[in-house]
């Protein structure tokens, strides 16, 4: 299990509505290796984000095992949480999610501000220059276009050098060029550093530019599909 | 960059509204300093108006005390008439050191504040009026030549203010409404006290003017020992048509007017600075509800709770510190506006400052905003920092 970056064991997520109940996940069992370049696939309401938000700690299964770089998630306190959150996970989102009166530099800064630590982190512009944005260091997100705005998450999502990069749905905003740009560069950082990196998305074609597809329906897996290269 | 820097990015996307909210902050601070300043400022000129007369006690016709007391300190000492005859008979009591009579009238002067028109007071005096009054120094000239000349001493302001030209000792005024020439034969040095306005002549001569020849209107009374007070007042309580006003009654009177003031004007202040509170606490509140999907990105990245309370937390006391700061300026500026207000507005103004702003206070309304601020960043900081980041995800999809 040392190798083991993410494992989920019989996973369930319910979500209570003043009407019903929604199961999200049902009792799912997932096993993803250091260094997996994963998709997870599947038609809205699926539980790809749901999945996403349970390994990201933003949110907290109802039962079943999880255990995130061999630590079990469900033992541990909020505080706690976060501060794994910060130190091993990085998070890149469909819309972006940057924060708009913060210049690209300043975006990629702030984790390494909640993170409190100055050491063992990637030097911001580095990081802007890796995702090939190092001539837009002190524009606004305003004046940034969709590719670029998601080169910004993604370098703020590696700013604290995680270990796991989750992204749900990156390509969502973005035309065809700008979504294989993001999975090229994905493929670069998952080959060169080792990361552990786990795409929700639609599209097909770019799913399979990953090493494994995992199918996702009504809350189950229907197809765990590994590629060879 | 840090928490702070964070902070005020914050508050400078949304210029507007932070400036009005600073402004609101800077009104209230403002007002609480102005009025606690015109609180310590009124009771220091007013002790200083009353130790400046000289005199402990006064004697003036029977009537409303509070008015006597104003009508005292304003410098037209009951204007009912005593008679010269009781001056005769209490100077031989054997507890008084000093004693002056002094018989004042006002007349209406429309040349007065430029052409604006106003009142004089016209004061007869004998010599030991200025032996009775420590600070009552000539600045040029000399006493009266005998004690029923036409002459007249100026006190500092009537020479110089409300006026074309400023009198010199030599020249000749007259009183309005009246056919006596006067020539002006003295003039005091200020003693910043109300007495600054008067024309001062001798008694005889004031006495013969306004015909009333034998006529007082106050006798200020130096006592040996001032705790006797009670005792000389008892000996004099026989004659009916006289009252005894001790100075320390005057000013315990007027405090006591200027006292219940107070408390309304602590009140409009505290009105203030509780709508300023209600203020920040409402645009930071609904900053933080704009920012609900921001806050939560803020977790998502690894902002921990505390995080994002010291955040909001601090974007509160920017704009009370800021606020603070320009109501302290507006304070020290804007002060003497408040003072010329209150001159108008009250029944009994003391010469001198009014407005009394310290250090010490500035310090302390400065720290009491702040304060302030700290307290009503509480509730918007633990509102956002218990926002859960999922919340952000949902509403994003």
């Amino acid at each position: 299990m040392k190798d083991s970056a993410i494992s989920a064991h019989k996973l369930k997520k319910v979500y209570s509505t003043a009407f019903e109940k929604i199961v999200a996940l049902k009792e799912i069992d997932i096993e993803i290796k250091k260094g997996e370049f994963v998709t997870i696939m599947g038609p809205s309401g699926a539980g790809k984000t749901t999945f996403l938000n349970l390994v990201g700690y933003l949110d907290r299964p109802t039962s079943g095992r999880l255990d995130i770089l061999g630590c079990n998630s469900i033992e541990l306190k909020e505080g706690r949480l976060s501060h794994i959150r910060v130190d091993k996970i990085g998070f890149v989102f469909e819309e972006f999610f940057l924060i708009s009166s913060l210049n690209a530099l300043e975006n990629v800064q702030l984790p390494l501000i909640f993170a409190k630590k100055l050491k063992n982190n990637h030097n911001p512009e580095t990081l802007l220059k890796r995702v090939g944005l190092d001539h837009r260091l002190t524009h606004f997100p305003n004046e940034l276009s969709g590719g670029e705005l998601q080169r910004v998450a993604v370098a703020r999502a590696l700013a604290n050098n995680p270990e796991i990069l989750l992204a749900d749905e990156p390509t969502g905003n973005l035309d065809t060029k700008n979504a294989q740009g993001l999975f090229d560069l994905f493929r670069e950082l998952n080959k060169e550093e080792g990361l552990t990196i786990v795409v929700a998305t639609h599209n097909n074609r770019l799913g399979h530019s990953t090493d494994r597809i995992i199918h996702l329906k009504d809350g189950k897996i229907e197809q765990d599909e590994r590629l060879v290269k | 960059m840090k928490f702070f820097i964070l902070a005020y990015k914050n508050l400078k996307r949304r210029k507007s509204r932070s400036f009005l909210t600073i402004g609101g902050v800077a009104v209230a601070v403002a007002v609480l300093v102005c009025l606690l300043g015109f609180n310590a400022g009124y009771q220091e000129a007013l002790t200083s108006d009353v130790d400046k007369m000289g005199y402990q006690v006064l004697i003036t016709a029977k009537g409303c005390p509070y008015e006597a007391a104003t009508r005292v300190l304003k410098g037209e000492a009951g204007l009912k008439f005593i008679d010269e005859e009781i001056y005769k008979q209490i100077t031989s009591d054997p507890d008084i050191d000093q004693i002056t009579p002094l018989l004042t009238q006002l007349v209406y002067d429309p040349e007065k504040k430029v052409g604006k028109g106003g009142f004089n007071s016209y004061v007869g005096i004998e010599k030991s009026y200025i032996e009775l009054k420590p600070n009552v120094k000539f600045k040029s000239g000399e006493w009266f030549s005998s004690d029923d000349a036409n002459e007249v001493i100026l006190g500092y302001d009537a020479a110089k203010s409300g006026q074309k030209t400023e009198k010199i000792v030599g020249d000749r005024i007259s009183i309005p409404g009246e056919n006596t020439n006067l020539v002006i034969v003295g003039i005091f040095e200020r003693t910043a006290s109300l007495e600054d306005m008067d024309f001062f002549l001798p008694l005889k001569t004031t006495q013969r003017i306004f015909e009333a020849e034998g006529k007082l209107t106050s006798i200020g009374i130096k006592l040996k020992q001032i705790e006797k007070i009670s005792e000389f007042e008892e000996r004099l309580y026989p004659i009916a048509s006289i009252q005894v006003i001790s100075m320390s009654q005057v000013k315990g009177t007027i405090l006591n007017l200027v006292n219940s003031a107070k408390i309304l004007i602590m009140s409009v202040a505290f009105i203030a600075i509780f709508v300023a509170i209600i203020g920040v606490i409402n645009t930071i509140l609904m900053s933080v509800f704009e920012r609900t999907q921001e806050i939560g990105i803020m977790k998502a990245i690894g902002a921990s709770k505390l995080d994002i309370f010291k955040l909001i937390w601090i974007e509160t006391l920017i704009i009370c510190t800021l606020g603070g700061f320009f109501g302290s300026i507006v304070a020290i500026f804007g002060g003497s506006l408040t003072e010329i207000l209150v001159r108008k507005v009250m029944p009994y103004a003391p010469g001198g400052k009014l407005l009394l702003i310290t250090p010490e206070l500035l310090l302390l309304s400065f720290l009491g905003v702040i304060i302030i601020g700290i307290i009503s960043g509480l509730y918007p900081a633990f509102k956002a920092a218990s926002m859960r980041p999922i919340e952000v995800i949902r509403s994003g999809e």
